[in-house]
Formats: structure tokens, sequence, C-alpha cells
């Protein structure tokens, strides 16, 4: 699909499936074309070109049946400021056909306690539970969450995704956007990276962009009193030097380590901050959307 | 009727039910709109009364200040709760996101409107009573049989008109805070022109023509009219009738246009 607002294109062709069941995230700086996808699949905005089915409707054709089947917890969204949490619960479930008794969603979410406050009374964390238990009580079989832990503090998120993962064992679908790694990390079955309107890598979470492919890196410090050509030729496809810090790139990293370590405890040398590591997600994503690089600003700034 | 329903619309029906139970509870609890949109009517009803207590109006033949004044308030209550809250109130729930969160849910956009509509007809019905109530019970205002269908029809056009045109002009609002100075801005003056606060019999032409062509006037003049009790027959006023419907094909013009728009687009 793709939109275009006069003559700049905010999504550049874009093209994915998501399989039932799967947890799907989208990643991708400020500005690549995140939200304007995903609410273009919610049925907020309408696509320039191309088709989208989601569960097999037409989001843009804003059907009754879809809105039944999908629960969204947009970015920033107010709700009725002055209904309590129980009410709010209630109220929205009632739209549903089949929804699901909302106290049980209360208790899902964690906010039991908070059931007869007011949703202006809600701390920001409270606030986004709230959020998510609106979008769960219809049900849903899809469940849209745009950066459902911004603004979270890391205990928070860590619940909330905890919340996300029983979810995912309901069999529910899950698109999710964000620019956290290590969320896409932990959720995700598959990740898609835009930049500047277009999908740029996709794959499991382990192997897009050829994570998995990546040499592994072995880092140390150089001991005191040691140079570069006294530590052992380990089996490796590079050696990178800062200072007294040392990474070694091999395809071998369980030879190299031993190899290393061997020689260390012969010599009764300390390889100080010795690590054996893999490239992260967020070192394929930094590398992916080139880091630093101003040049592709928000297109919602350059439309507004 | 229930046979005649499918079990579809009736479930929708049902939902419009709920959802203005909802909207009274949010409207009610909501301290600052109650006294803007419900208290200070009642307010100046009784500031006026006592400033006016005994007058009579001498360009109406000397009928008591208070036959004059209090349907005036009574216009003035019924935009008030209708016009001047559901603008506010409209442009909080767009700039807020409430309306794209309630677009994304399955109630249908109609359902939601009707209940926000319900929910304002209860309010009008609320400060009709009450106005009318303190105008018989304290100022002695009788409110005649005769011209009693007259009273009602003139209500139910002006709540239509300024119903409708409360949520249609929301998409002239910027945002939600310019809309209570923008409403305002428009309504206050003209309820000076329109006879709501004092008689404006002998205003000059112009301002009169300005009078005229806004709904304010006719709604004002209608109820007046009806209470007053020179008033022989019926006391329906045509062309106060016609204006408040033009108005009303206006606002249900805007109303449309305001909700036909998908609510993401906007910027």
């Amino acid at each position: 699909m793709r939109k275009s607002y006069g003559d700049v294109e905010a999504i550049r062709g874009v093209s994915f499936e998501v399989a039932r069941g799967e947890v799907f995230c989208l990643l991708g700086p400020n500005g690549a074309g995140k939200t304007t996808t995903v609410e273009i699949l919610e049925g907020y905005r309408l696509r320039s070109a191309g088709g989208v089915r989601v569960l097999g409707y037409d989001p843009a054709a804003g059907e009754r049946e879809m809105r039944e089947a999908v629960g969204i917890v947009l970015q920033q969204c107010g709700v009725q400021q002055d209904l309590t949490v129980r009410e709010l619960v209630e109220m929205y479930g009632r739209y549903h056909e089949h929804g699901l008794p909302p106290d049980e969603v209360i208790g899902l979410v964690e906010l039991t306690e908070k059931r007869d406050v007011r949703a202006k009374n809600l701390s920001g964390g409270q606030r986004r539970r709230l959020d998510l238990a609106l979008a769960l009580v219809g049900d849903p079989e899809l469940i849209f969450l745009d950066e459902p832990t911004t603004g979270f503090d890391p205990a928070a998120r860590r619940q909330a995704w905890s919340t996300i993962k029983s979810l995912c064992e309901l069999g529910k679908t899950i698109f999710l956007t964000t620019h956290f790694m290590d969320e896409a990390q932990a959720l995700a079955d598959r990740v898609a990276v835009m930049r500047g309107g277009e999908i740029i890598a996709a794959g499991g979470p382990d192997e897009i962009g050829g994570r998995n492919l990546r040499p592994a890196e072995i880092r140390f410090a150089l001991p005191a009193n040691w140079s570069l050509g006294d530590i052992p030729d380990v089996p490796s496809v590079g050696r990178e030097v800062q200072a007294d810090r040392v990474t070694v790139f091999t395809r071998e990293p369980v030879i190299a380590a031993h190899e290393l370590t061997t020689w260390a405890l012969y010599h009764d040398v300390e390889l100080a901050h010795f690590s054996v590591t893999q490239p992260t997600l967020e070192d394929i994503y930094l590398e992916l959307t080139g880091s630093g690089d101003q040049h592709d600003m928000s297109i919602e700034e350059v439309v507004r | 009727m229930s046979t005649v329903l499918s079990p579809a619309l009736r479930r929708d029906l049902g939902l419009v039910g709920s959802q203005i139970r909802y909207e009274q509870r949010a409207y009610w609890r909501n301290r600052g709109r109650g006294i803007f949109t419900f208290a200070l009517p009642l307010m100046f009803l009784v500031i006026f009364g006592a400033l006016d207590k005994g007058n009579t109006i001498s360009t109406r033949g000397g009928i008591p200040y208070d036959d004059f004044f209090v349907p005036g308030i009574l216009a003035y209550g019924v935009i008030a709760t209708t016009l001047v809250n559901l603008a506010i109130s409209t442009a909080i729930l767009r700039d807020e996101g409430i309306l794209k969160r309630m677009q994304g849910t399955p109630l249908p956009r109609w359902a939601y409107v009707a209940a926000r509509i319900g929910s304002t007809l209860l309010i009008v019905g609320g400060i009709t009573v009450v106005t009318l109530g303190l105008g018989a019970i304290a100022y002695g205002v009788d409110i005649p049989a005769s011209t009693f269908p007259a009273l009602i029809v003139t209500l139910a056009l002006g709540t239509a008109a300024f119903t409708t045109l409360g949520i249609g002009v929301t998409r002239f609002m910027p945002n939600a805070e310019a809309a209570p100075v923008i409403i305002n801005l428009i309504i206050l003056p003209l309820t000076f022109i329109s006879s709501i606060w004092f008689p404006t019999d002998g205003m000059p032409k112009g301002l009169a023509h300005i009078a005229d062509v806004f709904p304010v006037k006719a709604l004002a003049d209608g109820l007046q009219t009806a209470l007053d009790p020179r008033t022989v027959g019926s006391g329906f006023v045509a062309h106060d009738l016609a204006t408040l419907a033009i108005w009303t094909v206006a606002g249900v013009y805007l109303m449309l246009r305001f909700l036909r728009r998908p609510l993401g687009e906007t910027a």
C-alpha cells in the first residue's frame, strides 16, 4: 500500500503479511511511517493506493464486524475523564456483542484497586493500562498496540510485557509498534524495520538483517604489559582495538573464548571486562536505519 | 412496537440508552461545565429577577418584567445547554482523541451521536422545568394552557436548531481552549440585541436586522410571546418558527458534514 499527502509520499509501497496468533512488530525511527501504516490498518486513515485486508476486511470500509474483532491502543488518546475505570471498561465493553466481563479485564491489567477512580485521577502508567483494558474488553482477535510502553518505568514495562505475552498465549494476534529494541526482542515473533516510508528489512528478531550470520564479538581489556601480538591467534574474522579495549569478531565463539581464557589462565593475567555477545537487535537496527541520520525528518512535520 | 424492530436495531437502541446514561453521568460530574451551562442561566434568573422586581415594560403594554424575563432566560438556558455545551464538549472530545477512540469501537457513529443528543435533550428538559418552575413559584409567571402547545413547539424547534448547530460548529473551533471564547463571542452579543436581558423594541434598525437573522431572537421572542399575558390565541409566531426551522436545516447540514469526516485524518 501507499499513502501520499500531496506530493509527499509518507508510505512508499509497503507490503507485508501477519499470520494469526503472531506478534508482529513494526520498528523504525520517528517519522518513518509506522503510525501512518498502523492507522491505515486500523481504518483511521485512507490509503492512497494498494490493497489492505485485516482479518479479511478492508479497513477503509469501516465495517462494524472488523471493529468487533479488533482492539486498538492508540498512541495518545483521551478517555471520558469524569468516568471511573470500572464505568469506562463496562461502557466500552457494551459496544461489543461478545465482550469480556469488565472486572476480569480490569484484573488482567492490574487496575482492580483503581476501579472506582476517575480516569482524570490516574497516573500515566495507569492510564496506559486503562487504554489496554479498553482495547481488550471486546475480546478481540487482533490487537494493535502503538508504542504501548512509552513513558513507562522499567518495572512497569516488564509488567506490560508479561500482560502482552499472556495475550499471545490466548492466541491473539498482536501488531506492535515500538522504538524499544528490547521490547521487540522480548515480544515479537517477527519484526519489520521501516525507514522513509518503506520496509527495509523484515524477519525474526534473531535473524533480521542477517543477525544470525554475523560473527560473535569477544571483548576484553588488554592487560597492562601485554601487547596485541601476545594474544593467541584465535579463529576470527577480524579484530578491532580501541585504546586498551579489544574486540575479536569470530564465527567460532566457543573455541575462540576457550583459547583466550586458557591463555589468560596459563599466563595468570586477568582479561578484564571479558564478554561474548552476538550483535543485538539494536545494533542491527541502528545499522539498517543509519543512526544519527537527520535528513529523514518526520514526514508528518513536513506535511503540517 | 418491539416486534417491528429487528433484533440488531433493538440492541443498538439499547446501546443508545445506556450511552445516554454514561453521557449524563459525565456531564453532571464535570462541575465546571455544569455550572457554566446549567447554573449560570439560573443565576441570571435570580439576579435579574431581584434587580427588576416589580418593574413593568412600557413598550410591551406594561406587562411585568418577570413575564418577559423568565422566557428570555429559558431561551438563554436552552442555548447554553445545547449550543454552548455541545460546541465546547465536542471540541474537547475531538482534541483529546475520544471521538477517534469511539470510531475504533463497534458502536455505530449514529448511535453515539444519538446518545449525545439524547443526553442534551434531558439537560434541556431539566433547565426548562427548573426555569419555568422557578418562574411560576417565585416570579408568578403564568403558563396559559392556550399557548402551551406554542411554548413546547418553539422550545422543540429551538432545541433542534441549537443542538445540531452545537455539534456542527465544532469544525470551526480550532481547538478546545478556543471553543468557549469563540462561542461566547458570538452568543453573548447576540443575546444583548435579542431581547433576552431587556426588551430591544426601540433598537436601531441595523441591529434589529442582525438580530432577526439569527435564531437567538427567534427563540426568545417565540417563548416570550407564549408567556405574554397579552397574547390571545395559540401564540404561535410564524416567522420565529420559520427562522428556527431554517437554522435547524443549517444545523443538520453542518452536523452531518462534521460527522462525515474521517476523524483520523484531522490535523
